[in-house]
């Protein structure tokens, strides 16, 4: 039992923890989802402790549906979520003045190649740069952008189409983190080269300015337990390692070096995927999952790690746990001694830090998705069912000092699974009815944290290089274009040393590459691609480059499988077939059946894709088989026996549906063209039995008035039984 | 935007606000107690005759969630071990049962219990314990499919609840096999067939009489996992197939495979099957049959994935009449927001009536459903002509609970926590308990008490009856995603890894025991 004075004293601390920061700063920022100290934490004081939706210590309100963490930085609030119905729903980011609520600018995205439903869409918060001003969205197709001040996109990757991101259906996106001058954002998929092979769980690294890619991380080849997982990765200096520290899809945390994604230790936490963030505390990592622990047979758990270990620390390092306490998406507050994890069902947990021993609990309904936010000694807390509460933690208990209940319009609750930020004297959540502010209508402080500062201790002079890193780690090029590489040296704790010469090689890219690291590709080279090598004394670096030439290209398989085609699984490969090479797509041994398999980069436009196709038959079982162009999709579906166009599988936004009788075991031919004018496109699809005459009408056409402009031409099959594709070209539009 | 503030609402979180609201809803209704005990002494009689013999989910093929049995306890604690008679460990995740026949209890669960060191992978695991110690007798396991969770969720184990009848137990694997079991497993050192081909035939395994497999045999697709609690009257088993949609939840990928079928229970061969749904699945199929004779014709009822409820023609499998059990104009959405639901209860038949209620995946969140009350004499489309009463909106919310009917009282719980207990001639609301946590299991009444499990392991135990008591209320250490059942005065309860029976007047002796 914890006693009065020692709350007493933990009170005191916290004033004068506040009173420091507050010396520094005038009031705090929120540019990432858990607040600048990761952790949940918010030194603003003289905040709000009851509200009304009909208008009590309500600032603003703006119509938006979302389902994320607003982040506030540099005089603005910004999120990710949904709008619009039918044709024209789309994920919208919108930034907002934090004073005021004046919108500032919104930016609308098609959403496309994903499987995920609307209601999921802008599941990732979104994370701002307070140096830069830029914003960074993951959309849930994939898309991951940089946008400037006004809203303009300053860089982009598409990560279905240009790393073999997988969708899945869950919408469980990964949240970006900035940490120093880097983007980081994990994804489940594999693409080509080094990172071909069946799906892994891969962290990216980008370069926050330009998007180049900085490193790319495999910590582990577990095969992963989920498609889509949450658990955004925290900054930390430990053992002066600066590490980033995260839950992985294979239930592993793994602590990697932030410069390089070397793997410093690991830890196996969960049966299942890991949907919640770690906090850290000096050396100590806590961590939470509510599926199967991997020890015994029971569910969830929050452990107490300790984090100065290497390697495989499981059985060595937990310092402490709690079992059977069901933390699966809502993740932990840290402040002073104690945690706050809200569980599964709904029902908020002090934890003493030192050994476990929960303090007390209180129910806050029936769903826990968000995070708990600690500011002005008092827990800000949503709960899925529309429900906002504000609480004064005490030491054996809590006081409810406020909930409001917010609905939307038919009258049902208004979905909220985004967490508070705390900003500027204010308090901010999305909800599926809204996006508020809240606090004292005479109260708005601007200023920014002081961050402190994660400190390592300097390299010695005497620091010999461990590992050197080139930049970018992978490339795509036009063939005759130039492309300049860098290159990085770190010592053995990840600590960056210098740029450094090289002696450079290529392996597979045809082309040259000069002594300063600039590559220039042959003018005639076509669609390939290799590596750039690196060699410093016995160290070695590599980096992939995919060169793509002009149009027109065709690919019979006579070579085998083109070694740059992005994505697809294992389950498709080419093979024999009395002699003739062909691409077959199989039943998936594990997993679903339903791939794409990329063929050129996203940024192409207005082309025209055309495959011969042919599908078998086992009992009641048929395929699917089709073509994709700029994010249009072309398919025959062998139970309907139809033929289908659509922009998001999930919605069918664009779904235009025909009757269209074909068969098993016969060749066929579609053609898909995409003509994207302005702002809308033209997509026609046509389909006839291989080796007769082309019809010269358009089989289904179908006009979109919210054109997706750009995107890659790709195969796609549903393939209970067997598919097969042959002689697959792509042409300029004629 | 329309925005109240939470006192006024029926989804109250804050504790006093909700009592206080559901109390001043509350509706006070004088009860005959002598005229209830002797409509349960008749009932009890009768449910007496049926419960000999064979246990299901939902005591009788007409499911409804009443027992007859007497003597069952009214306080326990597990902490204290009071009216503790055992405990056994389960699985880490338990979703089958529990039912109790021949003297043993069976149970759905996973192999996390490792009740079988040899056996180190995930599996669906059916396990049975003796009734009156909790020793543990054998278990039939089965492999993953390895296609995973878009057609066998990792972990879940078996979630179909066994019907037993005699000594031959059936269920629905996690394979999407109909499964018929010696209940003595091989500790009778017999192989009982037809089929005598297992693998593993130690004492510790199942014994398998014959399997049918509606994937191999009739290409279903079933969606996350196979459930389906079987049901036989006479020789025929009765099942929902779970085929569903693929991982996309838009697509239909198997519309010509079976949605219901019926076997032959002593040989497993396929009498009818029924492609009814076909293309209109939202989501899957995963509910329960339930049968009675109504005016002379032997009706098999049956949810379909598509949110409409079929019954059949028990013998032939030609469709009698049809409900859809949501309003026209309601809209099926992706992800859990629309309005339209599909079924995860099992239909209650009860005088001529069935009663049903629809809901989502929980996944798919809280929000507001229907409970149907359909006349069951009627034949073809009865959508509009068939609704008893209904009660939706606000006043109901998305369950996957069961109902139990008894003494004039109807008791329906939702996802979102709620017990109703309701006139189930005309729906006239009497009371509403509050559990504060979701609830995936049934009401189950016996003994003039019903009890409650929901997620928090919260079981509440109160009496029945047109004015709420709350009796007890007792945590159980881990989530309720079952319904307690009762068999000779002991009560039975499925936690999500741990197997209790409770009764009056026993104690666990606390320096053992192992929960």
């Amino acid at each position: 039992m914890t006693s009065i004075i020692t709350w007493v004293i933990r009170v005191l601390a916290t004033i004068s923890l506040v009173a420091f920061i507050a010396t520094a700063t005038e009031a705090s920022e929120w540019p990432s989802w858990r607040g600048s100290l990761q952790n949940g934490f918010s030194n603003e004081t003289d905040l709000i402790s009851n509200w009304s939706t009909d208008g009590e210590n309500l600032i603003w309100r703006a119509d938006f549906v979302g389902r994320s963490t607003p982040v506030v930085f540099n005089g603005k609030v910004c999120t990710n979520g949904r709008t619009g119905t039918g044709k024209t729903k789309q994920a919208i980011v919108s930034c907002w003045n934090a004073e005021n609520g004046e919108l500032l600018w919104e930016r609308h995205l098609n959403v496309y190649n994903t499987t995920v439903p609307f209601n999921r869409v802008g599941w990732a918060s979104v994370v701002g740069d307070q140096e830069t001003g830029y914003l960074y969205a993951h959309v849930v197709d994939g898309r991951l952008i940089c946008f400037g001040e006004k809203g303009q996109t300053v860089w982009e990757w598409r990560l279905g189409e240009d790393f073999g991101r997988a969708s899945g259906y869950g919408g469980r996106t990964h949240t970006p983190i900035l940490d120093e001058d880097r983007l980081v954002l994990s994804v489940i998929g594999a693409h080509w080269g080094d990172h071909a092979g069946p799906p892994r769980h891969r962290y990216f690294a980008f370069d926050k300015r330009t998007g180049d890619i900085v490193w790319i991380a495999k910590p582990s080849n577990n095969r992963p337990k989920d498609l889509n997982t949450q658990s955004p990765p925290v900054s930390a200096v430990i053992n002066s390692q600066r590490l980033l520290i995260g839950g992985y899809a294979d239930g592993w945390i793994y602590a990697i070096k932030a410069r390089t994604g070397e793997k410093v230790w690991e830890f196996h936490l969960s049966q299942r995927g890991i949907n919640t963030s770690i906090v850290v505390d000096r050396t100590t990592v806590y961590a939470t999952h509510s599926e199967e622990n991997v020890d015994e047979g029971t569910m969830g758990r929050l452990v107490a790690i300790d984090a100065t270990g290497l390697g495989d620390i499981t059985y060595t390092h937990e310092k402490w746990r709690v079992n059977e306490l069901a933390v699966g998406f809502s993740s932990p507050l840290i402040y002073e001694d104690r945690l706050y994890v809200v569980d599964n069902s709904a029902n908020l947990y002090a934890i003493e830090t030192t050994d476990g021993r929960i303090a007390w609990q209180h129910n806050l309904g029936t769903v826990g998705k968000a995070s708990p936010v600690w500011a002005d000694n008092k827990i800000y807390m949503t709960e899925v069912n529309g429900n906002v509460h504000i609480l004064e933690p005490g030491p054996d208990g809590v006081k409810q000092l406020d909930v409001e209940h917010i609905e939307v319009e038919t009258g049902r609750y208004a979905e909220i699974y985004g967490s508070f930020a705390v900003a500027y004297g204010r308090l901010y959540f999305t909800s599926e009815e809204g996006i508020y502010c809240l606090g004292y209508k005479d109260k708005f402080v601007r200023g920014k944290t002081v961050l402190p500062e994660l400190v390592e201790d300097p390299a010695p002079a005497s620091t010999v290089t461990s590992l050197i890193q080139i930049v970018p780690a992978e490339t795509i090029i036009t063939a005759g274009d130039a492309a300049t590489f860098s290159l990085r040296a770190f010592d053995r704790n990840g600590r960056f040393l210098r740029e450094e010469q090289a002696t450079w090689s290529l392996d597979g890219v045809r082309g040259e590459i000069r002594s300063d690291g600039t590559l220039t590709t042959d003018d005639n080279s076509g669609n390939h691609g290799g590596k750039v090598i690196a060699e410093v004394g016995n160290l070695t670096a590599t980096a992939q480059v995919r060169v793509t030439g002009p149009l027109p290209w065709s690919e019979n398989f006579e070579t085998g499988r083109p070694s740059s085609w992005i994505g697809g699984g294992p389950s498709i490969q080419v093979v024999d077939e009395g002699g003739e090479q062909l691409l077959r797509k199989g039943p998936s041994p594990a997993g679903i059946h339903r791939h794409a398999l990329y063929i050129g980069p996203e940024s192409m436009s207005s082309y025209t894709l055309q495959a011969d196709v042919m599908t078998t038959v086992q009992g009641r079982r048929k395929a699917d088989v089709g073509l994709i162009n700029s994010g249009y999709t072309l398919d025959l579906q062998g139970n309907h026996q139809r033929l289908e166009v659509r922009a998001w599988a999930a919605e069918l936004r664009l779904g235009e549906r025909m009757t269209f009788e074909w068969e098993t075991e016969v060749w066929y031919t579609m053609k898909l063209r995409v003509d994207a004018e302005g702002s809308s496109s033209t997509i026609r699809g046509k389909v006839w039995e291989r080796d007769t005459q082309e019809p010269d009408q358009w089989t289904i056409t179908v006009e979109d008035p919210m054109a997706i402009q750009q995107g890659s031409p790709g195969l796609i099959g549903y393939s209970p039984v067997n598919v097969f594709f042959d002689n697959v070209s792509v042409m300029e539009n004629q | 935007m329309n925005r109240k503030p939470i006192s006024s609402l029926p989804i109250i979180r804050n504790q006093r606000e909700r009592v206080n609201q559901i109390e001043k809803n509350n509706r006070v209704v004088h009860v005959s107690l002598r005229l209830a005990v002797i409509v349960l002494m008749v009932i009890t009689t009768r449910l007496n005759v049926l419960a000999q013999e064979r246990a299901m989910f939902g005591i009788s093929p007409s499911r409804n969630m009443v027992s007859s049995d007497t003597g069952l306890p009214r306080t326990w604690d597990i902490e204290s071990g009071e009216n503790i008679k055992w405990s056994a460990p389960v699985g880490s995740q338990s979703y089958g049962g529990p039912v109790v026949a021949g003297g043993k209890v069976f149970v759905g669960t996973n192999n996390e219990g490792r009740r079988n060191p040899k056996l180190e992978n995930d599996r669906g695991v059916l396990m049975a314990f003796d009734a009156e110690n909790g020793e543990f007798l054998w278990q039939m396991t089965h492999e993953k499919l390895s296609a995973g969770r878009v057609n066998d969720w990792p972990l879940q184990g078996i979630c179909s609840t066994p019907y037993v009848e005699n000594d031959r137990l059936y269920y629905v694997s996690n394979r999407a096999t109909v499964v018929c079991l010696d209940t003595e497993g091989f500790r009778d050192g017999e192989n009982d067939g037809p089929l005598t081909n297992e693998q593993t035939t130690e004492a510790i395994d199942g014994d398998v009489i014959w399997s049918y497999d509606m994937i191999a045999e009739l290409d279903v697709f079933p969606h996350n996992l196979a459930t389906g609690s079987p049901l036989i009257v006479g020789d025929i088993l009765y099942t929902v197939t779970s085929n569903g949609v693929d991982e996309g939840h838009l697509n239909v990928p198997a519309p010509q495979a079976p949605n219901f079928i019926a076997l032959n229970k002593n040989t497993g061969e396929l009498i009818w099957e029924s492609t009814i749904v076909g293309e209109n699945l939202l989501h899957g199929s995963w509910t329960n049959p339930a049968y009675a004779m109504i005016n002379g014709t032997a009706q098999v009822v049956l949810p379909g994935g598509d949110g409409w409820i079929y019954s059949f023609s028990a013998e032939t499998g030609e469709m009698i009449w049809k409900f859809d059990c949501n309003p026209e104009g309601s809209e099926w959405t992706l992800g859990g927001r629309g309005t339209k639901n599909n079924i995860l209860s099992t239909p209650v038949i009860y005088d001529k009536k069935v009663y049903i209620g629809v809901g989502q995946d929980p996944e798919h969140g809280e929000a507001p459903g229907h409970f149907w009350v359909i006349d069951a004499t009627g034949s073809g489309d009865v959508t509009s002509t068939g609704t008893v009463w209904h009660r939706g909106g606000d006043d109901f919310y998305r369950t996957m609970s069961t109902a139990a009917i008894t003494d004039e009282v109807l008791y329906i719980a939702d996802l979102s926590g709620f017990l109703y207990a309701l006139d189930p001639q005309t729906g006239e609301h009497f009371w509403t308990y509050d559990a504060y946590a979701a609830v995936w299991g049934s009401p189950f009444v016996a003994d003039g008490k019903i009890y409650l499990g929901d997620e928090d392991g919260d079981v509440a135990v109160l009496k029945t009856g047109k004015q709420m008591e709350l009796l007890h209320e007792t945590n159980m250490g881990s989530s309720l995603y079952t319904t307690p059942v009762s068999r000779n005065g002991i009560l039975y309860i499925l936690t999500r890894n741990q197997l209790f029976a409770v009764a009056d007047g026993v104690s666990l002796d606390k320096t053992n025991d192992d929960f």
